[in-house]
């Protein structure tokens, strides 16, 4: 367990990373809407002592009941339609949409037609958006910080 | 280090043969007892020019059984090859095909709304279902979950997967045979080098090529740092199951650090964009392969020594034995592969199989250090195959990675197939072209062939295992749904 610490500590110093962060805070509910999987893994990658997230306030709560952020991945399938309005319908007020990677944007999605839905953007109103395939931590740590900041 | 590695290969064939619909059984089952394990079986065509195929893999050859299913209806071989199962299922949904002795035959792709039609029917005193999904509680990916539970102890699980069905494999019908390639790649991002490994094989092999030394060599390098990466990040997920927060962040960063050097020597962070039909998207000069293995002989060391903490945490290796248990004759039977078939103890690593790529015959496989085929053995597993792949990227970028181009081999053929070792498991690809062009795609990933295993390893376990059983399997939903 002390080997373990001693190697996150030596891995939080070089990653340089500022201890304080102004006072902030953002609950963000992530739904994955058909992605391939890698913008959840860079997702994820934001909690790595690399990045921390987690130090400006930033959060991934566990439902939509305690969200902010609708963080959405993927083109949305027909067969994720329904449970994505429903994530949404649930969030109170005031609540902000985030679409994660090029698939949830619409751009060079790939797939059959038939089997997707509308794309995000004409499903619900996004505010923040994150290009990339997939996006790297880097990315959408800077574009949901860039959001929240925002005046 | 020199090991011998596998020559120039001869041209990788499929024996494809057709069968009349009213031996079909006899035929599979002709094949079983010759020792071919059945490993994918596909639906193709429309209307009355339906087909079936089968595949069956023996070392490293394959054979494709195909029958006529025009009239919509052909013979099961559940019976004889219960890894079929959700193939047939997959068939009737997708493709309208009737499979006799299949009974019932649930839905699996299409979402019945009647609870009733896709779930196994489990009755009694005290039992009640649990729902989840298809959205969960962290970064997961979505998929359904119905448990039928008495108390807090699970008697069966349904799966209800195929949320993310993206039609991956219909939208790349007709696409010239490079250009299709991206459809199998983005299947999965975590399994993205294999997929594409697997689309680029079954691809020349239908074409008449052979990939020369140096491209089995290059896919080598990009099918091990996929691994690398997954593997760090399935160990991470595990911690993260048993709440070992020191564990999870540790192996996280270790991720971060193989990630970056993917980004390094490919230009992507996923490895997209480093795998083409017929040739290397990768080259890496002497100076950077150099480094890169000094990289990789830190991030070894660091790995080691992370693991160690974590196996001699007697707290952490207490959450994890005899959780998710798989019988080593259940594994076979329902088809396992990859590390959740070897903590079973079932010898079976394509990558031993692959005269396509680098490893020949000097590979040897990890042992499973002990092979209870539980969430701690697979755990171990992963940790135990660690330093393999270290060892082959050391072996592998001691040379530079060159550009290069398969190379004709002989006639074209209607058919390819190609198996590859992702880091879940043995993904099939079959594909069929028609001048050139793509007639039918199918992969058949790790995750896909292990989700009825890790469904079946479920049942008698305590619901609040459940996210533990699956971190410790951590299939994809992509891979499987595609």
């Amino acid at each position: 367990m002390f080997v373990l610490l001693r190697h996150l500590q030596r891995v939080r110093r070089q990653a340089a990373l500022s201890r304080h962060s102004g006072s902030r805070s953002l609950a963000i509910r992530h739904v994955d809407a058909g992605s391939c999987n890698a913008c959840e893994h860079e997702l994820t990658a934001t909690a790595a002592p690399q990045y921390d997230l987690q130090r400006f306030g930033l959060d991934i709560v566990a439902s939509p009941r305690h969200a902010d952020v609708l963080l959405v991945t993927g083109p949305v399938t027909r067969r994720m339609e329904a449970a994505l309005l429903r994530a949404y319908e649930a969030m109170p007020e005031p609540r902000r949409v985030a679409a994660l990677g090029n698939c949830a944007l619409g751009c060079g999605v790939l797939a059959d037609a038939g089997e997707l839905a509308a794309p995000l953007h004409e499903m619900l109103p996004v505010d923040i958006r994150i290009p990339g395939c997939p996006p790297s931590p880097q990315e959408i740590a800077e574009a949901i910080l860039a959001a929240v900041d925002a005046p | 280090m020199s090991r011998p590695r596998a020559a120039t290969p001869p041209r990788q064939t499929v024996d494809a043969i057709a069968v009349e619909p009213l031996a079909w059984r006899e035929a599979c089952a002709s094949q079983i007892e010759g020792g071919w394990r059945f490993c994918g079986a596909y639906a193709a065509g429309v209307w009355k020019a339906r087909r079936w195929t089968a595949l069956f893999a023996r070392g490293a050859g394959a054979i494709a059984l195909t029958t006529d299913a025009g009239g919509a209806s052909v013979p099961t071989i559940v019976d004889l090859a219960p890894a079929a199962s959700w193939d047939e299922r997959e068939a009737h949904d997708l493709y309208g095909l009737r499979f006799d002795g299949h009974e019932p035959l649930r839905p699996l792709v299409r979402h019945a709304p009647e609870t009733a039609s896709w779930t196994v029917p489990v009755g009694g005193e005290g039992t009640y279902q649990v729902a989840v999904g298809p959205i969960h509680a962290g970064v997961i990916e979505s998929g359904h979950f119905r448990f039928h539970v008495v108390g807090e102890r699970i008697l069966h699980v349904d799966p209800r997967l195929f949320y993310k069905h993206r039609g991956l494999e219909v939208a790349a019908e007709g696409c010239e045979a490079p250009a299709a390639l991206p459809y199998a790649q983005r299947a999965c991002g975590a399994c993205a080098v294999t997929n594409a490994v697997a689309y680029a094989q079954a691809c020349e092999g239908a074409l008449g090529l052979v990939a020369p030394r140096a491209l089995r060599r290059a896919r080598t390098v990009l099918l091990e740092l996929e691994r690398l990466y997954n593997h760090l990040n399935d160990i991470a997920a595990v911690c993260a199951g048993v709440g070992f927060a020191p564990g999870n962040m540790a192996f996280a960063a270790l991720k971060e650090r193989a990630q970056r050097l993917n980004a390094e020597l490919a230009g992507h962070r996923f490895l997209f964009g480093a795998v083409a039909v017929g040739e290397s998207g990768i080259a890496i000069a002497a100076d950077r392969a150099e480094r890169a293995r000094g990289a990789l002989r830190e991030l070894g060391q660091d790995a080691a020594r992370a693991w160690r903490e974590i196996a001699f945490s007697a707290s952490v290796q207490a959450r994890l034995g005899g959780v998710g248990a798989l019988g080593r004759e259940d594994a076979a039977e329902l088809g396992a592969v990859g590390p959740a078939a070897r903590a079973c103890g079932l010898a079976l690593d394509t990558r031993a199989e692959s005269p396509g790529l680098w490893y020949g015959a000097a590979f040897a496989p990890a042992a499973p250090p002990a092979p209870r085929g539980d969430a701690a053995a697979r755990l171990e597993m992963r940790a135990a195959e660690l330093p393999v792949t270290f060892e082959l990227l050391d072996e592998l970028l001691a040379e530079p990675i060159e550009a290069a181009v398969a190379a004709p081999a002989g006639p074209a053929d209607p058919i390819g197939i190609s198996r590859v070792e992702s880091p879940r498991g043995e993904t099939v690809c079959a594909v069929e072209l028609v001048g050139g062009a793509v007639r039918r795609l199918h992969l058949r990933t790790g995750s896909y062939a292990n989700w009825p295993a890790l469904a079946h390893a479920t049942a008698g376990n305590l619901l609040p295992d459940f996210p533990l059983i699956n971190k410790s399997f951590e299939l994809c939903y992509a891979c499987a749904d595609r």
